[in-house]
């Protein structure tokens, strides 16, 4: 438990948006979604990796995602999750905010530097 | 059935869940391995970094479950299992409860069946009564002209008709003669009110034609009686005060309406009348659409139209229209929300309680806490199994507390109704409903979320490592829940204090009502009602000589000291007429206005013994062939000659009233004293009591028309046993005419106050529950508090601190709480016991006595419940308790 609160989320969303915009390029299955986030991020995000599955299961209620069975790269039969029209759209609105937030963070912490 | 493929759907969403996981675990140990790991060192790395599994599992399938449904049925079974573990807490908790809650539900069901539940008839809320009013008064009793004048304005109303203001005793002949309320009605009366029939018809526009003959319409309980359910009833004819009447209908077993009748007959109105005395009650439905406040506004400007057609009505008169519902309801409406409102203190008080004993649960059962936060549960879910706890304790209290209600409401009502409208017999129109049963449910949830609050919020506001740390035992000590329950005790005295001030000034009025001197006496004196109608009593001569020979019958009656007639009781409503002073020049003095007017026999004074104090009683000389006299009372005295003596002086009553009433000029023969009318706590009005035997015509024909004659008997033994004779006596001198409504003078002094008894019963209990509710819980905080200080107690005594010092210091600190709340308690007395200025008489709203009394009364009630707890502290053996620690 310890863990899960050192590492909690930058913002409540995060995790959605990342998962959202690492499989705006193709889709995946869970473990190589959590090894991207992992490989991009530099280890500098530690996310738990099972943190991914209840995100996966609420984007999935929420229609932002579809899963299907698949192959994956080890020849394994696995879960793969898809990006649906609306959860793109979503990804679209939330970047712009995201966007807009650093901006403003990032403005603010260049004043207080002067 | 979309739910069920919902859960199916679940299901399978939970093994997809299930199954990623597994398979992302798997290939996670794969990669680890094929970096050289041994299969166990994956497989724990691998968990390692994915966390806990089951926990996992747990939140993802969370996603899909309905708003926390399946939690809650844990908490559920959680809160079962912990009010099995503490019998004692739940047993006292439920009991709070269950009388908190029943004593509400018992109150809200009157309340329901009073003021809440629709009236029985079509369209109940488009129903409206009639009132004629001169801006300060509103009379419900109406003329004929005005009924006309109302239907004319048929934009507003699709449906009126017109009654009599009450049923009249009818004596209907057969082989056991008895009286019959009957009450005339217009035509439509029954459409307006929703009346079906088992038989026949009931009255069309032929009957109610001024020739349309006498036809009658039975009430269904008069024909299964009365007439055995006789199928062939209709077409035959009954007698009804002497005049033969053919049954045409027999109406629905349900139909009653509030006026209650046991036959209807037609009201045959001349729709060319002019007579503007009110003797009827006209009720109107609203047309769709038409709203009250528009039909009043047209009703006031149409009021011109009438004053310029009949120029004798008062020049500010107007008329307006009340809901049906309000006007039956009347002034018991106050008194049922007051009551309501008393009650609802009674449960605040049993909350607090409630709440203080869940906090020292609470903390008790802090390590259980901090254990299951330890193990991942976060604080609102704490929370929530708490308020799930207290909100399942009280609507099991509330189950309870339903059926207590019922019993009580019906206990309470065969006891005394106070006299409320729409109760049935002995509260039988009282019971179970919708608007019942969800108050109760919603009074249940909102208890136990009120007293699981507090508690709940203190229990997810801990530090974990402290309570972990902190002894079962010594937990609990903290000072903001210490303070939290002190809170608690404070509120409690002070909703006491409030509530037995408003109850002691109950009593205080109802003592001041009894201590009334209602200007007559009603000991040993009975009382019946006989109807007179029938042509044999159209005019005043017949009746006298009725009365004469009746009273020396009654008179000759062992135990009967006196008897006479009177046209009402004391007490009750009197009719009041124009007077004028004769020969005095207009302006010099008082030379005109009005009187209440009462019709008696000789005899009337000495039956309620009232004082002469002036001139002669009526006796068998004033006849209608002597000369007019009439005996006015003190007030009346005071009124009209202020400083001249009355006796000798001319008065002429009833100066423009239609023809037919015309009184001949009056001597005032004596002067009474003052007797009360409408009630104990009415003011005095003057009053001019005339000879029965020299009544015009006109107004004994409409007296007997409308209402029955009151006989009264001084008795020198118990009234009651008199009855049977006296009824006999009566049946054989009026030749058959039988008489009803029995009752002792002292059974109707206690009935005119009823309604205030009723109230202070009420208040007296609630306040009765609330002080004693209020010493628990200072017993409880104090029992706790001394408990829980046992060490300290022990080191003081240890250090030589004797044992009165302690018991002192113990009764102290309870007492300050109790102090604290009398003190806020009567500020608050103060502020609000304005509002219940209405209902009080002869005490003000800040009678010094009571708010001296009440605080002290407090005070004597929480020093017992301190005293305990702080003699029991003082008998600690302080070695003992040194050890135990």
């Amino acid at each position: 438990m310890t863990k899960d609160s050192q590492h909690r989320d930058l913002f409540p969303g995060a995790l959605e948006i990342m998962i959202l915009q690492t499989l705006r390029t193709k889709p995946m299955h869970g473990y190589a979604i959590a090894q991207h986030i992992k490989n991009l991020s530099d280890d500098l995000l530690q996310i738990e990796e099972g943190s991914l599955y209840p995100a996966l299961q609420r984007m999935l209620k929420a229609g932002w995602l579809e899963s299907a069975m698949g192959i994956s790269a080890r020849d394994r039969p696995v879960r793969i999750f898809k990006l649906t029209a609306l959860g793109r759209k979503h990804l679209e609105q939330e970047r712009s905010s995201v966007e807009r937030m650093f901006a403003g963070i990032n403005r603010v912490l260049a004043i207080s530097k002067t | 059935m979309d739910w069920l493929n919902r859960i199916f759907r679940r299901d399978r969403l939970y093994a997809e869940v299930s199954q990623s996981i597994q398979e992302h675990l798997e290939e996670k140990i794969e990669v680890l391995m094929e970096k050289g790991m041994s299969r166990e060192e994956a497989s724990r790395a691998a968990r390692l970094e994915f966390g806990n599994v089951t926990r996992i599992e747990e939140r993802s399938r969370e996603v899909w479950q309905w708003p926390k449904l399946e939690s809650v049925w844990a908490d559920l079974r959680l809160a079962l299992q912990q009010f099995m573990a503490s019998p004692a807490f739940t047993l006292t908790a439920l009991a709070t409860l269950a009388l908190g809650i029943g004593a509400t539900t018992a109150i809200f069901s009157v309340v329901n069946t009073v003021l809440l539940k629709p009236l029985a008839y079509p369209d109940p809320d488009r129903l409206a009564l009639f009132f004629e009013t001169d801006g300060q008064r509103e009379f419900s009793a109406v003329s004929i002209p005005e009924f006309h004048f109302w239907q004319e304005q048929s934009n507003l109303f699709q449906d009126l008709s017109a009654s009599d203001t009450d049923s009249v005793g009818l004596n209907l002949a057969g082989d056991h003669p008895e009286v019959v309320h009957g009450l005339h009605v217009t035509e439509n009366y029954f459409h307006l009110f929703g009346a079906q029939t088992v038989l026949g018809r009931t009255f069309t526009t032929v009957e109610e034609n001024l020739n349309g003959g006498r036809t009658a319409v039975l009430s269904y309980d008069l024909w299964k009686n009365h007439f055995a359910s006789d199928p062939s009833i209709l077409g035959k004819s009954i007698s009804l005060g002497g005049d033969p009447y053919t049954v045409i209908g027999v109406a629905g077993q349900q139909f009653q309406t509030e006026l209650g009748a046991d036959l209807w007959l037609p009201l045959q109105a001349d729709p060319n009348s002019t007579d503007v005395t009110p003797f009827f009650r006209v009720v109107g439905r609203l047309k769709p659409g038409v709203t009250l406040i528009q039909a009043n506004a047209q009703l006031k400007l149409a009021a011109v139209n009438f004053r310029r057609r009949y120029p004798a009505v008062n020049r500010r008169m107007y008329f307006v229209v009340r809901p049906l519902q309000d006007a039956i309801v009347g002034n018991s409406r106050s008194s049922l929300l007051l009551l309501l409102g008393g009650v609802g203190f009674v449960l605040l008080i049993a909350c607090a309680n409630l709440a203080s004993l869940q906090l020292i649960r609470a903390s008790g059962r802090k390590r259980e806490f901090a254990i299951r936060a330890s193990l991942g549960a976060s604080q609102g879910r704490i929370v929530r199994q708490l308020l799930t706890e207290s909100v399942l304790l009280s609507l099991i209290g509330g189950l309870l507390g339903l059926g207590l209600g019922e019993l009580a409401v019906r206990l309470l009502l065969t006891v005394s109704s106070g006299d409320i409208p729409r109760l049935g017999v002995n509260g039988s129109a009282v019971g179970l409903d919708w608007r019942v049963l969800a108050f109760t449910l919603t009074l249940s949830v909102l208890t136990g979320l009120a007293f699981g609050l507090a508690p709940a919020r203190g229990a997810s506001n801990f530090d974990l490592s402290t309570a972990l740390k902190e002894s079962g035992r010594a937990a609990g000590t903290g000072f903001h829940q210490q303070r939290a329950r002190a809170l608690l005790v404070v509120g409690e005295a002070a909703l006491a204090v409030v509530l037995t001030v408003c109850a002691a000034l109950f009593i205080r009025t109802f003592i001041a009502l009894q201590s009334v001197n209602p200007g007559f006496s009603s000991h040993n004196v009975l009382t019946m009602q006989m109807a007179l109608t029938g042509p044999r009593f159209h005019q005043t001569a017949p009746v006298a000589q009725l009365v004469r020979e009746a009273r020396q019958r009654i008179n000759a009656l062992p135990g009967v000291m006196n008897s006479a007639t009177t046209a009402s009781l004391p007490l009750q409503a009197v009719h009041r007429i124009p007077v004028d002073v004769l020969g005095r020049p207009a302006g010099s003095a008082p030379n005109t206005g009005s009187t209440q007017w009462l019709a008696v026999s000789p005899g009337y004074l000495s039956v309620f013994e009232i004082p002469l104090l002036r001139g002669r009683d009526f006796n068998q000389n004033d006849s209608g062939t002597s000369p007019p006299v009439v005996i006015i009372n003190q007030t009346m005295g005071k009124m009209f000659w202020p400083r001249q003596n009355p006796l000798g002086q001319q008065i002429l009553l009833g100066k423009g009233m239609p023809p037919m009433f015309a009184d001949r000029p009056r001597e005032v023969v004596g002067i009474v004293g003052d007797v009360l009318t409408d009630g104990l706590d009415a003011t005095v009005q003057p009053m001019a009591i005339v000879p029965q035997a020299q009544v015009p015509d006109g107004i004994t024909d409409i007296s007997d028309r409308m209402e029955p004659i009151h006989w009264v008997l001084r008795t020198s033994v118990e009234p009651q046993q008199l009855n049977a004779s006296v009824k006999e006596q009566l049946l054989e001198a009026s030749g058959g005419i039988p008489t009803s409504e029995t009752r002792t003078m002292r059974d109707i002094v206690s009935r005119s106050i009823a309604l205030q008894n009723f109230d202070m019963q009420l208040l007296s209990i609630f306040s009765v529950s609330a002080l004693l509710l209020a010493a628990v819980g200072i017993y409880g905080l104090m029992a706790y508090s001394v408990q829980q200080r046992a060490q300290e107690i022990g080191v003081r005594m240890a250090l030589g601190a004797d044992r009165e010092k302690i018991r002192n210091m113990v009764i102290w600190q309870g007492m300050r709480l109790a102090l604290a709340g009398a003190v806020i308690g009567v500020g608050a007395a103060l502020t609000i016991t304005h509002l219940i200025a209405t209902f009080l008489f002869g005490v003000k709203s800040w009678d010094p006595a009571v708010f001296l009394t009440v605080p002290m009364l407090l005070s004597c009630v929480a020093l017992i419940a301190v005293w305990v707890p702080a003699h029991r502290g003082s008998r600690m053996d302080p070695m003992q308790t040194l050890r135990a620690e």
